[in-house]
């Protein structure tokens, strides 16, 4: 049943992503051509789909680390406003110090793009650090309210939110880029993603170990639920033996859709959806709205 | 090709150029200009060229490596004894391991979370090893002879540790043994990437690469938290000085970063990732995967005293 389930969500899923960037998208990602074909999926596309992701990630980090976001410099010409986010009083100087070096990393891979794209850049769009975790909470079944810049641990769970997500977006974008050169760049945040996210992962599995009646293990296996829910499974709950978020035949880490990626950084259900959750506006770019 | 080299001036820091001229430099040595060729052309295949099967079973000797060591240190068995296939093209060879039983190395671990993690990993390399093989099917190269005794020893004296090291003694010295491995694989998955030709290997690569940052994460989180619980066991400085003997095996010097406290620009931070001042993780051609794996030696040392099968070796 288990194995029909997942032909099925996979089937989908392909359709929900033809449908999004449309079928001329798959071709242009065969045929090679470098430039932006009219209605096709172009690697600039899709660099500034992962660099909406980035601004969204570095003014998480750079919020809670240092009570500000991104200067205008990196956010953009007409950026969008930032709603929420406030500097967080870590328990520790070592839990500091992890935040501090992902929101260095976060905001290296926003300049990091916007350079790589230069005038075809995506200016940042409007963020909500505030409602979105508020709504997220509420449909993960954890409370009216999460706010992620109450504490260390808290933070912690604010950060999971993002970090798998990110690597399985990346792992989607892999084989549609075109140049080798931004394949290897992309294939590189992945990976750094993929640190930051057994990173998450790992101290929010030593909460538990520490304290079992704290509730971030069980919060955080939630929410992982809900992106489950939102977007097409490929999920891993944390537990003592699985820190890696990875299919559980070959180990070989999920990726997503950008119809899947957009329904939850959306927090959208199924359905036509084109802005919300963290993306009050919407994403700047061309793949904005999901297919169904 | 031009264009190519040319993109990357546009989007890289000098210092990064550097890394990508010499790395560049390093696959011309290892496969002339038909390799790159390759990578661009798509379906050239000069006879001199690298397939994907070539590529893959590259991946398939270091997915060996891990697979023995995580599983003897969580199991006190080799892979094949708790039934993962190793025979394929090429010579078998034998595990080294010390007193000649594997059962002597399995780790005594006394913290759960650690046992837990050599399990987790333990079961993600073997699964990397029966996809890899039954993606290549008859064309899959047997398991080398893999040394996990010597090839300790001598890296430990390579990198100024001391005259010896069992990575199997205690818990610790398994988590630094692991952090030998991580690194390396995520950056010679990241160099493999962009010469894979077939979409669904670049997929299942890319996935691989995923789960070896996954692990290096992990290792270097618990590595880094065990530091400062226990600052007098000098955990950083050893994981240091293992980054250091890599970057300097590898021809680079330069693109490995260890463990401990570093000032960016948002405030004093740690260094779990490895990854350059872009903070993209590093890339590593095949020539210098195994100027480390073979611990320095032509054709052969450190891990594979008999070398790597397959036509990259």
């Amino acid at each position: 049943m288990d194995e029909i389930k997942k032909i099925i969500d996979k089937a989908h899923s392909r359709r929900s992503f033809m449908a999004g960037v449309g079928a001329v998208g798959a071709t242009a990602a065969l045929a090679g051509c470098g430039g932006s074909s009219h209605r096709g999926v172009s690697d600039a596309d899709i660099l500034n789909f992962a660099l909406n992701l980035e601004y969204l990630e570095a003014e998480f980090y750079l919020r809670a680390t240092t009570g500000q976001g991104l200067s205008s410099s990196d956010a953009g010409t007409g950026a969008g406003t930032v709603t929420g986010g406030a500097q967080v009083t870590f328990a520790n100087a070592t839990l500091q110090q992890y935040a501090n070096e992902i929101a260095q990393d976060e905001l290296n891979h926003v300049r990091f793009l916007r350079q790589a794209l230069g005038a075809a850049a995506v200016s940042r769009p409007a963020i909500d650090l505030t409602n979105s975790f508020n709504g997220l909470a509420s449909a993960a079944g954890i409370g009216s309210t999460f706010n992620p810049f109450a504490d260390s641990n808290s933070f912690l769970l604010g950060a999971f939110v993002f970090e798998d997500v990110g690597v399985t977006a990346y792992h989607g974008a892999a084989t549609l880029l075109q140049s080798k050169t931004y394949l290897g760049a992309a294939a590189g945040i992945m990976a750094v993603e993929g640190y930051h996210a057994a990173e998450i992962r790992t101290l929010i599995y030593g909460t538990s170990v520490t304290n079992p009646q704290a509730p971030y293990l069980t919060e955080a296996n939630q929410i992982s639920a809900l992106r489950a829910t939102l977007g097409g499974g490929n999920e891993t709950p944390i537990s003592g033996t699985s820190i890696v978020a990875a299919d559980s035949t070959n180990a070989i880490a999920f990726d997503r859709t950008t119809d899947q990626v957009l329904h939850i950084v959306y927090a959208a259900g199924p359905g036509v959806a084109t802005k919300g959750g963290f993306f009050p506006n919407g994403l700047n770019g061309r793949i904005t709205a999901t297919a169904s | 090709m031009e264009n190519m080299e040319k993109d990357s001036l546009t989007l890289t820091e000098t210092q990064k150029l550097d890394r990508i001229i010499s790395s560049r430099r390093s696959m011309m040595k290892l496969g002339g200009t038909a390799l790159a060729g390759l990578a661009f052309a798509g379906i050239a295949k000069a006879q001199s060229a690298v397939t994907d099967t070539d590529i893959l079973n590259f991946a398939l000797n270091l997915e060996y490596l891990e697979a023995e060591y995580y599983t003897i240190a969580a199991t006190g068995q080799t892979i094949d004894q708790v039934g993962i296939g190793i025979s394929g093209t090429g010579t078998q060879g034998s595990v080294i391991i010390k007193n000649n039983n594997p059962m002597s190395a399995k780790v005594n671990f006394t913290d759960s979370f650690i046992a837990g993690y050599a399990t987790e990993v333990a079961t993600e390399e073997q699964k990397h090893v029966t996809f890899l093989r039954n993606a290549l099917g008859s064309a899959a190269v047997a398991q080398p002879s893999v040394d996990l005794l010597n090839s300790f020893n001598g890296l430990a004296v390579a990198a100024n540790i001391g005259p010896s090291f069992d990575p199997f003694a205690n818990e610790v010295n398994f988590l630094l043994g692991a952090y030998i491995f991580e690194d390396v694989g995520v950056t010679a998955y990241h160099g493999a990437a962009g010469l894979l030709t077939s979409s669904a290997y670049l997929d299942a690569a890319a996935g691989i690469l995923a789960v070896e940052a996954y692990h290096a994460g992990l290792i270097r989180t618990v590595l880094y938290g065990l530091d400062v619980a226990n600052p007098s066991l000098g955990i950083d400085a050893t994981a240091t000085k293992i980054s250091n003997a890599r970057a300097a095996l590898d021809g680079t010097g330069n693109d490995d970063v260890g463990l401990g406290v570093v000032t960016t620009s948002v405030g004093p931070s740690a260094t779990i990732v490895n990854a350059d001042s872009n903070s993209i993780a590093f890339s590593r051609t095949t020539t210098q995967v195994l100027a480390i794996v073979y611990a320095g030696g032509t054709g052969s040392g450190g891990f594979f005293p008999a070398g790597l099968n397959g036509n990259i070796k």
